[in-house]
């Protein structure tokens, strides 16, 4: 089998350089922003029936990704709000691939809701959430963009919520992280704005330097899972309904790269270190999990490492490499939530060790399983080979040793990551025989589509390098050194398996930061809850006493001012009634006359 | 050249005529002849804005006496805007005043009087002409003040008459210090020769002074606004509605043209004591306005104090003297007039469902007249600034421009004058939407008629045939409801078009601030 796909690749060799497809533009409506349309599919759809509802949110961000594919670079729409120029849309290298592809998981991740039996509420929730995401990745200024984020934040928050149970407090954690996080990049963005003057991305090359940068690359740090800040990703995940973890495992974390791309286009070495930091640390937790889609979270923490690593780097290929790689996890992430939810829903369990053996009850799922873990392990041959090469070549022509090796490493553990999942879930012999449902055709249609492209792309990848910002003039993804490494990683893969699949099995699922995090967000939240409620009823205690006095004396103003008129008049006041405060005729004139010699004197 | 200009003047005038010429003959000529006056002003006012947009500004001779010694009426973005509202505020409340009075022909050609004196105003480039304009407009509005049946309305207009005067006569007699030092009084003309005879001249800077005291005495700036709150509050509803939505905005106009018309911003530079000091006085007034009205219990009265901080906030953006404050203190004029006719119809019909007008007699009213009440609740959060109303875009460009030309004091004013409109409009609304209705207000009606005060809001509009008879039918007229749903509306739609209405003005202030 793999003589085949040497073959394949050899004859690729010769045609990788330089990409030779063009993409087709034309002209596309541009009145309103692609964000809306999305958005207004998700006001109407709680009105409409279920299979009408989850067509048009179909119909909506498909569309979204043909419109991007088709829209010319540099279209935009500009307008002014409160002063402020604002870019709701500006189709550029950048918003275009992550336009297509967000349409277009989109449409598959809609359909595949559909046949997982998703309610049209919760459908509505993530299109609302993939709309948002839209904006933020169409935005063309910092205002617009931070708009959309916090925006996608509110709908991610609502659609885990809204599956109830053990979701919420999940949700209600991510929500502060979150909000948190937003909080931080919108001071970021107002700072930047004070000292340059505009929202516009045209108008600076990424975020101020200094302070402003730091705020946001912490903001924007846990919308990507920095390590220490990724708690809330397989705190998250797992908990919703099986088609939200789809909906979930696309948005949030890729929009984070986007705007760290935005915010740091010449890269910055930190945040590569961060990066392969990030690959490193996710996929060691990621081996020790048995639930499969906090695997599976732990593995989005690892794969969008390598992209952070990627825009860290900051070369033109290094940003290709990221961008191809947000493109290509998309695609096999997304499959992998999709083959993950058909087996929790068939076989109502969702921890590795009581599965097994499903190979046979579930056979097209399985296919769809293995092309996604063979495409995020980046076997040659499959889309995560091309761009994690991509990436690791950057880190190599830069000289940056470290971070190679460390993402070498972690594509080992990819492999033993996977080759685990693939063994507990599909070939181990298993101590009864499944009698299962077998996934339903729109499942299919949703989990082949998606596994075609990923195969599709990792043998002619010249289709995505189209499409790609950056420079993929050195992007050499068959050369005889990469397949090797590939092959290199695989074999080191399995054998790193048989030899751990034994302690691994006796190890628990690791004390993450979360152990230290968890229990202070809570007490944390506790204490600041009290502090607040104390704080409160002390304000609210001299606002309220403040509030009856000012009531008092509004409702008898004339009772309120005899008191200390009177004593400092000397009178007993008796004399201040009602309307006595109006000024007679007398005193009116004599005050125009009063204004008039003072306007004079000070004129003259 | 089109006459329109001059026939939105010259159509009230003759037909203020017909009320008194023909009431005899029959008891409702007066109504017809202003509903005719308030359509054709409407026609007219919207030929000249059509002429406006077509060709921009443009100047009609009176009489073929050509300018500067003949009469000149100039229609501009400004003055065509401001014409046109003064043709639907006069619709509005000549339709609102069919039911509520007051029912004589007098009033209508005191009204119509009015209306040809403030569409003079708003047109005129002539500063005598302006102050026959402004004295017509006074002159007209003492007699409608006393057109109120009680004693406090005579001593309120007399008041008035006294103050008013005063002003208009300094306002004079500013006119004359510039004519003598430079012997004209076509406004574009002044412009040209102020300069000539030097900005630091004692006569141009007297004058100055002696016009910006009398306009203020009429727009009602704090400590000049004693006459205003009394003449707001004795006189009829439909009266208060009119001239708290015109005729101090006539004087604020007024001001606007003088301060860059006549003396242009060259004069801030040379003097710029001069507008330091209206500034200064204007944000006195806001303050004071806006605390005087949380301190009122009679709504009309607060509403009334109301307007001296708004008006204080107007004038404060012309003061401020960049093209953006003095957008906003123009849009802040035209959407404070809607405003506050809608809020004042707004609480003569409602006072009449609650039987009276303290702010105490307003509990509960909102299920009593649910839909008059809902558009007082958004008027009156247009006028705190809510967006998207015309409230908010108003102060939004004011505060704006004060940041522009650095003064920081008008902004936090602004901001202040905000909460503090949010503070007395809050308690009216909390009263009217979370409070029960006071229990005797029912309890001295027959027990089966609680249910009944409900239904009446919806249920009187149609019969035409029978008077309301009994008390308990003294519900809101469809007109009063029409009147302030449509202010309600307007001031919303007006702020969401609001950046159209910049745009209207920007040419008019391009050619002061270039």
């Amino acid at each position: 089998m793999s003589g085949a796909f040497s073959a394949a690749a050899a004859t690729a060799t010769i045609l990788a350089s330089e990409p030779s497809v063009s993409i087709p533009t034309a002209d596309v409506p541009t009145a309103i922003p692609p964000a809306f349309v999305v958005l207004a599919v998700a006001l109407v759809m709680p009105f409409l029936s279920r299979k009408l509802g989850h067509a048009l949110g179909v119909l909506a961000t498909g569309g979204v990704a043909v419109w991007s594919l088709l829209a010319p670079a540099g279209t935009y729409l500009s307008v002014t709000f409160l002063g402020f120029d604002a870019v709701l849309f500006n189709v550029d290298a950048f918003s275009k691939l992550m336009g297509v592809i967000f349409g277009f998981i989109g449409a598959a991740a809609v359909l595949y809701s559909y046949s997982s039996e998703a309610r049209n509420r919760q459908t509505a929730f993530a299109l609302g959430y993939v709309g948002t995401s839209i904006g933020t990745v169409f935005a063309g200024d910092w205002l617009t963009m931070v708009f959309f984020w916090e925006l996608m934040a509110v709908t991610s928050t609502l659609l885990v919520w809204d599956y109830g149970g053990e979701a919420v407090r999940a949700g209600f954690r991510y929500a502060i992280y979150h909000g948190l996080g937003g909080s931080l990049l919108m001071v970021a963005v107002v700072w930047h704005y004070a000292s340059v003057g505009s929202f516009l991305f045209s108008a600076s090359d990424g975020i101020v330097v200094g302070i402003p940068a730091a705020l946001a690359a912490v903001g924007i740090g846990v919308n990507v899972g920095f390590v220490g800040l990724h708690t809330w990703l397989p705190d998250t995940y797992p908990r919703p309904h099986v088609a939200a973890s789809v909906f979930l495992s696309v948005y949030t974390t890729k929009t984070g790269v986007y705007g760290l791309a935005r915010a740091f286009p010449d890269g910055n070495l930190a945040i590569a270190y961060m990066g392969a930091a990030m690959a490193l640390v996710g996929v060691c937790y990621a081996l020790l999990q048995d639930d499969m889609r906090r695997l599976l979270s732990y593995h989005i923490q690892s794969q969008v490492g390598y992209m952070v690593a990627g825009v860290g780097i900051g070369t033109a290929l290094a940003t290709a490499g990221a961008f191809a790689h947000v493109f290509n996890h998309i695609l096999y992430k997304a499959l992998l939530f999709m083959t993950a939810g058909v087996v929790i829903a068939r076989a109502g369990e969702q921890r590795l060790k009581y599965l097994g053996g499903l190979g046979r009850a579930l056979p097209v799922t399985a296919l769809a399983f293995t092309v996604a873990a063979l495409s995020i392990s980046g076997f040659p041959g499959f889309n995560g080979f091309v761009s994690k090469g991509m990436i690791t070549a950057a880190a190599h022509n830069e000289h940056l040793d470290g971070i190679f090796y460390i993402l070498l490493a972690a594509g080992v553990g990819t492999f033993m990551s996977f080759i685990k999942f693939g063994y507990y879930a599909f070939l181990k012999e298993s101590k009864g025989t499944w009698n299962l449902k077998r996934s339903v055709t729109g499942q299919r249609v949703a989990m082949l589509s998606v596994a075609s492209l990923c195969v599709a792309l990792g043998l002619y990848p010249d289709a995505l390098f189209a499409l790609l910002p950056g420079s993929t003039a050195d992007a050499h993804p068959f050369t005889l050194g990469h397949l090797g490494e590939g092959f290199v990683l695989a074999a080191l893969g399995v054998v790193g398996f048989a030899i751990l699949k034994k302690p691994l099995s006796k190890v628990g699922p690791g004390v993450d930061v979360d152990a230290v995090i968890e229990p202070a967000t809570f007490y944390g939240m506790r204490g600041l809850v009290r502090g607040v409620t104390g704080l409160f009823a002390v304000v609210d205690h001299i606002v309220v006493d403040l509030t009856t006095r000012s009531l008092r004396a509004a409702a008898d103003p004339y009772g309120a001012v005899r008191g200390p008129l009177g004593a400092l008049v000397g009178g007993d006041g008796e004399n201040l009634r009602d309307g006595s405060l109006r000024a007679s005729i007398a005193t009116s004139v004599l005050l125009v006359l009063v204004v008039l010699g003072a306007t004079l004197v000070g004129l003259l | 050249m089109t006459d329109a200009i001059a026939l939105l003047v010259v159509v009230p005038i003759v037909l203020a005529l017909a009320p008194i010429a023909f009431g005899r003959l029959w008891n409702r000529t007066g109504w017809l002849a202003a509903v005719v006056a308030a359509l054709a002003h409407l026609g007219l006012a919207l030929v000249v804005a059509s002429q406006v947009a077509a060709t921009g500004r443009f100047t009609y001779a009176v009489g073929d006496y050509a300018p500067p010694f003949g009469i000149e009426l100039v229609a501009d973005g400004v003055s065509a805007t401001l014409a046109l509202l003064v043709s639907v505020v006069t619709l509005a409340v000549v339709i609102y005043a069919r039911r509520a009075g007051p029912d004589s022909n007098g009033f209508y050609s005191g009204l119509l009087l009015l209306t040809a004196g403030i569409s003079g105003v708003f047109v005129t480039g002539d500063l005598f002409n302006l102050y026959v304009f402004i004295e017509i407009t006074g002159l007209a509005t003492y007699a409608l003040v006393a057109t109120g049946r009680s004693p406090d309305a005579a001593l309120s207009s007399l008041k008035y008459l006294l103050v008013g005067t005063i002003g208009a006569s300094l306002y004079l007699l500013g006119v004359g210090y510039l004519y003598i030092s430079t012997g004209t009084l076509n406004m574009a003309d002044l412009a040209a020769t102020i300069p000539e005879v030097g900005y630091d001249s004692p006569l141009v800077l007297t004058g100055f002074g002696l016009i910006v005291v009398g306009l203020a005495v009429k727009a009602a700036l704090f400590p000049l606004h004693t006459w205003q709150p009394d003449a707001y509050a004795d006189s009829p509803d439909s009266v208060t509605a009119y001239i708290s939505a015109l005729v101090s905005t006539a004087a604020a106009y007024a001001l606007f043209r003088i301060i860059y018309a006549v003396f242009t911003p060259a004069f801030d530079a040379a003097a710029p004591f001069a507008l330091d000091a209206l500034v200064i006085l204007a944000a006195v007034s806001v303050v004071v306005g806006s605390v005087l009205a949380v301190l009122q219990s009679d709504l009309k009265r607060m509403l009334a104090y109301s307007s001296v901080a708004q008006f204080g906030l107007i004038v404060a953006g012309f003061a401020v003297a960049n093209a953006t404050a003095v957008t906003g203190g123009l849009i802040h004029l035209v959407g404070h007039a809607i405003m506050k006719a809608g809020l004042f119809v707004g609480v003569g019909a409602l006072a009449g469902v609650a039987g009276g007008r303290t702010v105490d007699d307003f509990a509960g009213i909102a299920d009593r007249a649910p839909v008059t009440s809902a558009a007082f609740a958004v008027l009156a959060f247009a006028l705190v600034g809510v967006p998207p109303a015309v409230g908010f875009a108003g102060k939004w460009h004011i505060v704006l421009g004060a940041v522009e030309g650095g003064r920081w004091g008008v902004a936090v004013v602004a901001v202040v004058s905000t909460l503090l409109t949010l503070a007395y409009f809050a308690r009216v609304v909390e009263r009217m939407y979370f409070r029960e209705a006071p229990i005797d207000a029912s309890a001295d009606a027959d027990d089966s008629t609680v249910g009944d005060n409900g239904a009446t809001d919806g249920t009187l509009a149609s019969d035409g045939g029978s008077e309301p008879s009994s008390d308990d039918a003294a519900g809101i007229s469809t007109e009063a409801k029409v009147v302030v749903v449509v202010a309600a509306v307007g001031a919303v739609v007006l702020g969401l078009f609001a950046t159209d209405l910049v745009a209207v003005f920007e040419p008019v202030l391009e050619v002061y601030f270039e």
